[in-house]
């Protein structure tokens, strides 16, 4: 199948794929365990990230029986993260059944932070450095650090300095009631002050994305992810807390028209064009997720499954602070290079998990690659990037349905994308392959390829 | 001899509503002077169909140093079964007087992991008692089954002694050996533990007992300054030991000088293997406070 627009570049011009090479192995997905999802303020609204991710990592340790196991290593994180939870993942494999000498990182890259342990984890097995890993992540809008406001901080501070009384009741008077106030945290740039739902409802307008495309994406979240409940493509993949079994946010009985009535909630000021509504937006959601990774010598030794390979990632950035590009359009560059540098085209993936921050991304993202123009002036090709098939996207549902606690997507996907290529195994002869799209705050994207085993 | 017929309880028995009882009965006694039975009552009380609140156990979790699992930690289940253990001590054939009695030593055994989400049957008796130096001492039995199951997945032995109180017909026995003397060993942990304390527990474990609450509410109990819960200490140490432990362990501990609030305790956990590098087999615990090198408690977690 041709694409339009697909990278001139023929095998000859191409580096060797970094999978194949002699110097690096290849590092393989074993399996995943998450908790569900849930909704900001329910089940898990008095839950930690720790808690989360000690949940979801116990899971995950009883799944593959790796009590006792000293894993190579485990990397997770939290966007939102409290202070005092400085050593969050490895206080996680302390409060796990895991050996207490496994050593563990954070990690954190917005909404790819995920994502972003899978690569580096994969990594290093690729190079030997360590056999098996755990990466993971974790979120809780529920129960989100309050931050003192600036005024409180520097007082309190400057009292821990004070030395005698006349300096702290100095200080102390310094004190004013607004200092007082609590600052909740938000979701907006720090460098545009806007929220991330207003920056995409500008992107939005700017690809021109119909009210209507979002819901039936939304609508066909929903349908995918509770069909994949029903066939009990989870089973292996959820282990239940805190009374949940099933994401919270998950609407089977939603409609196009139920969709279609709500009202929008970002880019209102945009008048006639805001489209984007709670429905075809994530709500913020509470979860935790983790994905085993392993050497092919180390999950044939503890006899556990090989679900696909991680073949390679790349990151990418755009400059969205003056507008030149959207504020989550960076998988849009990622995914191109990605694909060119394996000398593959959209028509090569045969899974694509695009991760829905809002419908409008995904399809902001599906625009972008559809447009000469844009292909040929951005993207240094000769015209479009080319055209996702539909029914290849988000098979089993994506985050508008199964709900997004940030860093906790990517490994929802790494693991869900995984069981799904083992489960196609090959197309036309070769592996199944899956490309994994996630965009982050900051104007970042990571993205990803794996392939069946 | 058949075991006489349980007490079967609508409900859980409210702890504040028992402590005011034991008060009343207390001073009833003082009054018509004092118990004169030395027996024990054989019947055991039951409450059938205990759920739990997710948010307190999730709080008491948090407060001891637990991960906010789904599994139940063995402290919180002693403390869901403490108000029917109570309403055995509190009954009128019970010999002893409930308020200041003394937590001597706590024994339970952790059989199968209980799920928040499990309907539970909790049964309390009382059974030996016998002569202590200082008085009479008794314990308190309490087993927990998953509801409509015959297989015991909880079951804690809570020894207590009613100082001062010397019954008809039970011996005192000869002077206790001598203990060894302790020597504090190099700490692993030091808790800070403020004056908030025995509130912040009493708040997740529903045991207001005034002696845990303030200092006035202690002083008028004839205590010095409000104490520590002995059960909160043990779970912390518990918590401590971690998830080693695994699934079904033992866990002892006996009380020796209270911790008055607030105060540091410094910690000592000591690992037993099965063989060097081999298995967990225990986790030998012990606490005191660094300024005095006085002994809190100690005991020990061990493999079942």
């Amino acid at each position: 199948m041709s694409i339009e627009g697909q990278p001139t570049a023929g095998p000859e011009e191409q580096g060797t794929r970094p999978a194949s090479t002699p110097s690096t192995r290849r590092a393989v997905i074993v399996g995943g365990n998450r908790i569900p999802f849930a909704r900001a303020g329910g089940a898990y609204a008095k839950s930690s990230n720790l808690d989360m991710l000690t949940a979801a990592l116990d899971g995950l340790i009883a799944r593959f029986g790796l009590q006792d196991e000293r894993v190579g290593e485990v990397a997770a994180g939290a966007v939102l993260k409290h202070s005092r939870d400085f050593n969050l993942t490895r206080e996680a494999v302390l409060g796990s059944a895991l050996s207490a000498e496994t050593p563990a990182y954070d990690l954190q890259q917005a909404c790819a932070t995920g994502l972003e342990t899978v690569v580096g984890l994969a990594n290093k097995i690729k190079l030997g450095q360590i056999e098996s890993a755990i990466a993971g992540g974790v979120d809780s809008a529920s129960d989100a650090p309050v931050v003192v406001s600036e005024g409180l901080r520097e007082v309190i501070l400057d009292l821990n300095r004070a030395k005698t009384l006349p300096q702290r009741l100095q200080i102390l008077s310094r004190l004013r009631p607004k200092d007082l106030a609590p600052l909740a945290p938000g979701t907006a740039e720090p460098r545009t002050g806007l929220s991330m739902g207003e920056h995409q409802a500008l992107t939005t307008a700017q690809w021109k994305i119909s009210r209507q495309a979002q819901d039936e994406l939304a609508y066909n979240s929903h349908r995918n992810l509770a069909a994949a409940y029903e066939s009990g493509f989870f089973d292996d993949l959820i282990t239940p807390y805190r009374g949940l079994s099933r994401d919270g946010n998950l609407r089977p009985d939603t409609s196009q028209e139920k969709l279609a009535a709500l009202k929008p909630v970002f880019g209102r000021n945009l008048g006639a064009d805001a489209t984007m509504t709670a429905g075809n937006s994530t709500p913020l959601t509470d979860g935790a997720s983790t994905v085993l990774l392993a050497s092919d010598a180390w999950a044939d030794a503890h006899d556990l499954p090989k679900l696909a390979a991680v073949v390679d990632a790349e990151a990418a950035a755009v400059d969205f602070v003056h507008g030149k590009d959207g504020l989550l359009m960076a998988p849009v560059f990622a995914v191109p290079r990605l694909l060119a540098r394996h000398n593959l085209t959209l028509a090569d993936i045969d899974f694509f998990e695009i991760h829905e921050a809002f419908a409008a991304t995904v399809l902001s993202t599906l625009a972008a690659w559809e447009d000469e123009e844009f292909g040929r002036t951005r993207l240094g090709l000769d015209g479009a990037f080319g055209k996702v098939d539909p029914a290849r996207l988000n098979v089993n549902g994506s985050s508008l349905a199964a709900g997004h606690p940030f860093a906790a997507t990517g490994g929802r996907i790494v693991a869900s994308l995984a069981k799904q290529l083992h489960a196609r195994g090959s197309t036309d002869g070769r592996p199944a392959r899956g490309l994994v799209s996630v965009c982050a705050a900051g104007g970042q994207g990571v993205v990803a390829v794996l392939e069946s085993l | 001899m058949t075991p006489a017929q349980p007490v079967i309880l609508g409900e859980m028995p409210s702890l504040s509503k028992l402590y005011v009882n034991a008060a009343a009965q207390a001073a009833r006694r003082r009054l018509l002077g004092t118990h004169d039975g030395s027996g024990l009552p054989a019947e055991r009380h039951e409450v059938r169909g205990v759920t739990v609140d997710v948010a307190t156990l999730t709080a008491y979790q948090h407060l001891i140093g637990e991960t906010a699992s789904d599994v139940l930690p063995a402290g919180f289940i002693h403390a869901l079964a403490f108000p029917l253990a109570m309403s055995v001590m509190n009954r009128d054939d019970f010999p002893l007087p409930l308020l200041g009695m003394i937590h001597l030593r706590n024994a339970v055994q952790q059989l199968v992991p209980v799920l928040f989400s499990d309907m539970l049957d909790v049964t309390a008796r009382v059974q030996n008692l016998r002569g202590h130096r200082a008085g009479t001492q008794v314990d308190v039995v309490a087993e927990v089954r998953k509801a409509d199951s015959a297989d015991i997945c909880w079951r804690g032995v809570s020894t207590y002694l009613a100082k001062g109180v010397f019954l008809p017909g039970i011996d005192k026995p000869s002077p206790a050996p001598a203990r060894a003397d302790f020597k504090a060993p190099d700490p692993t942990a030091i808790w800070q533990l403020g004056v908030d304390t025995g509130r912040a527990y009493a708040a997740v474990s529903g045991d207001f007992n005034p002696i845990h609450l303030s200092v006035l509410s202690a002083k008028a109990l004839g205590m010095r300054r409000s104490i520590a819960h002995g059960m909160y200490l043990a779970a912390r140490a518990l918590a401590d030991v971690g998830p080693s432990r695994g699934d079904a362990f033992s866990w002892e501990v006996d009380f020796d000088a209270p911790v008055f609030l607030p105060c540091r305790v410094a910690l000592d956990i000591n690992t037993v293997q099965d063989e060097p590098g081999g298995g967990w087999r225990r986790s030998d615990f012990a606490a005191w406070n660094p300024r005095s090198g006085r002994r809190h408690f100690s005991g020990s977690v061990s493999a079942l």
